[in-house]
């Protein structure tokens, strides 16, 4: 009741002491190999976000976010490729080499940058919007909703490595140079390309904040909590679900274009199922009920994995999936219980507004 | 006046039972309707068939003059029909503020809602209903941790956020102390006011202090229609549901 972890000020004091701790890191990191892989980081977070929204405010499980992220990847990986096309050389070389002669007319929108930044995130939000509204105006929920999303990441998944000569197949695509905006290069390794990344991950996580704390917010989690009985207090469910499905969607779709401005790479390996599960770990293990903490889980497990799975190998992957089952069991809300019980501790201990509180409640149940 | 509510030859079969068989009633604006029969007979189905929950196989539902049939149940609830549930429905893991709060739906639009964080008039309806509702030392408390009588209080005052025209209230009292009782019946009597009620109930003692109008119902027709005085003689309502009852008590 007095918990300070509940409080809606010290929140927001948390969310910008974090992303003041994250945005100061290309001062001290040198290196640029290491700031490269940093700013992939806030990827996982902003995958993370996505995830914690619809499943931890939405109570909506969806195992195929790799289908937005990917096909983000995708688009943002076509603009850049194209960016090094000319008129006199206007075909990727992978098409050359699979005799196509004419550029396929789904790549036409990613010659010009606009263009294609505008379709990398529009096409992935449109799929959301169109499958979302299909599923749950049907009234498809839970667990099947989810399968469905399996389901729909496979389909993807086979469509783009089966179709080699518009895809690239297997091997991907491969960009020569990194992206342009303008006559601006914005080299992966710099730490401009961290701050893009930063940013975009700010903003993305103060919108999806705010959205928790509107109506709408309000009314996605009364539908998470018994979609039927929201019904009859005039909501149009589906519409809800629609709406935070494709706004998760979204986000993923951004993280999707940024991936691929660091790596200078995509492949379907961005649609594999095991991607689209260790997302959902990283909300789970940091509480996906707390889009911050979600964030943090994503830190850790892939930090964890960068740097003890280096040295454990396969140790790692029986450390995490004991972890996973741990936290699971006892933490329902990840790692975000824990915060939640100490601040809990420290709020009924401190001699303030909120520990009077406290103790009045105490005492009437003690009467 | 003419009926707020009105259904004709309604009828539901599932599979091959026929639940509601030929139903018709009218309910006046203004007033508080019970419906009343043996379990079974088709009360908490009429509900459904109002609100959109299930769809009529035939028959025709008027709402304020317009056709409602079928209907799903956000339209209807923005039309203006609340309903409380047989088994008290509130949102377990929410807090009883947010439940009332998700209950005011002035504004039910979802892109609308994204830019909404005070709507307009909550404050003021939200601290009448709370205060009615007798809840306002509890609002921080999960409703998946009330007591019975207080579950229900709290799904009457979410009925009462929407501001319906019409309530309907699937047996309200049930499990409510005397004291409680007398406060509800108060509380509908003052709701006559401004709303209409269907009120569907077993406590015959209950029904005969609020009703304007008693509907029986039996096996899914209507059996009987009247004030109280005269249900209450009718002999073949006696052979199906008041002689049951007395023998009950
Ligand atoms: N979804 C359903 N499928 C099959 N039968 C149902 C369904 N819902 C209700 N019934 C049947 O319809 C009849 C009327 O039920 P109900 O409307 O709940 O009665 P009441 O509320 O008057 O006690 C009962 O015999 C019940 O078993
Ligand atoms: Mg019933």
């Amino acid at each position: 009741m007095g918990n300070i972890y509940h409080d809606k000020k010290l929140q927001w004091l948390a969310y910008a002491v974090f992303f003041a701790a994250i945005g100061i890191v290309p001062l001290f990191v040198g290196d640029a190999f290491l700031l490269n892989q940093l700013a992939t980081y806030g990827i996982y977070a902003m995958l993370a976000l996505s995830i914690s929204l619809c499943w931890g405010f939405g109570g909506i499980l969806n195992l195929g976010q790799g289908i937005s992220f990917g096909l983000g990847a995708y688009g943002m990986a076509m603009t850049m490729q194209m960016q090094t096309q000319t008129d006199s050389n206007p075909i990727p070389p992978f098409m050359l080499n699979n005799s196509l002669e004419h550029l396929p007319w789904f790549w036409e929108p990613f010659s010009s940058t606009a263009g294609g930044l505008i379709f990398a995130v529009a096409v992935p939000t449109f799929f959301c919007a169109v499958f979302g509204s299909i599923m749950f105006r049907a009234r498809v929920s839970g667990v099947f909703f989810t399968i469905m999303t399996l389901a729909m990441l496979s389909a993807f998944y086979t469509i783009i490595l089966d179709q080699q000569a518009y895809t690239g197949g297997a091997n991907g695509l491969t960009p020569p140079a990194s992206l342009q905006i303008g006559s601006f290069e914005i080299d992966p390794y710099s730490a401009t390309a961290y701050w893009i990344v930063f940013a975009l991950l700010c903003v993305a996580t103060v919108l999806a904040k705010l959205l928790t704390q509107s109506s709408f917010g309000l009314v996605t989690q009364a539908i998470r909590d018994d979609a039927e009985r929201v019904r009859f207090l005039g909501y149009n469910v589906a519409g809800y679900e629609t709406a935070i499905y494709t706004i998760s969607g979204m986000i993923a779709a951004i993280a999707g274009c940024c991936w691929v401005m660091l790596v200078q790479y995509v492949s379907p390996a961005q649609l594999d199922v095991s991607l689209s599960l260790s997302m959902v770990i990283w909300a789970a293990i940091g509480g996906r009920n707390s889009l911050l903490w979600a964030m943090i889980g994503a830190f850790l497990i892939q930090g964890g994995q960068s740097y003890l799975g280096d040295q454990f190998l396969s140790t790692w992957l029986l450390l995490l999936g004991g972890f996973f089952i741990v936290v699971v069991r006892f933490l329902p809300n990840g790692l975000a219980s824990l915060a939640e019980a100490g601040l809990g501790w420290l709020s009924a201990r401190l001699p303030s507004k909120s520990g009077r509180a406290i103790e009045s409640v105490t005492a009437e149940e003690g009467a | 006046m003419s009926g707020l509510l009105e259904i004709q030859h309604l009828s539901k079969s599932f599979d091959t039972v026929q639940v509601i068989n030929d139903f018709s009633m009218e309910v006046t604006e203004g007033t508080i309707c019970c419906l009343v029969g043996p379990n079974g007979a088709g009360k908490t189905t009429t509900i459904d068939l109002i609100t959109g929950r299930v769809k009529p196989t035939s028959g025709k539902i008027l709402f304020a003059g317009n056709d409602i049939t079928g209907q799903d149940e956000h339209v209807t609830a923005r039309a203006g029909i609340g309903r409380k549930f047989q088994v008290p429905a509130v949102l377990r893991d929410m807090t009883v503020r947010q439940n009332l709060e998700v209950a005011y739906s002035r504004q039910t639009n979802p892109f609308t809602n994204l830019f909404t964080f005070h709507p307009s008039g909550l404050k003021q309806k939200f601290d009448e209903i709370a205060t009615l509702a007798g809840l306002t030392h509890r609002l921080e408390e999960f409703a998946g941790n009330l007591s019975h009588g207080e579950t229900q209080w709290l799904e009457i005052g979410m009925v009462l956020m929407q501001e319906p025209r019409l309530l309907l209230m699937d047996e309200p009292i049930a499990g409510m102390t005397e004291a409680e009782i007398e406060k509800t019946t108060s509380i509908f009597k003052d709701l006559r006011k401004s709303a209409t009620l269907v009120v569907v109930e077993h406590d015959m003692g209950f029904v005969r202090e609020i009703a304007d109008v008693v509907t029986v119902m039996h096996m899914g027709s209507l059996l009987a229609q009247g004030d109280i005085a005269a249900i209450e003689a009718d002999a073949r309502v006696r052979d199906v549901y008041l002689g049951e009852e007395e023998e009950a008590a």
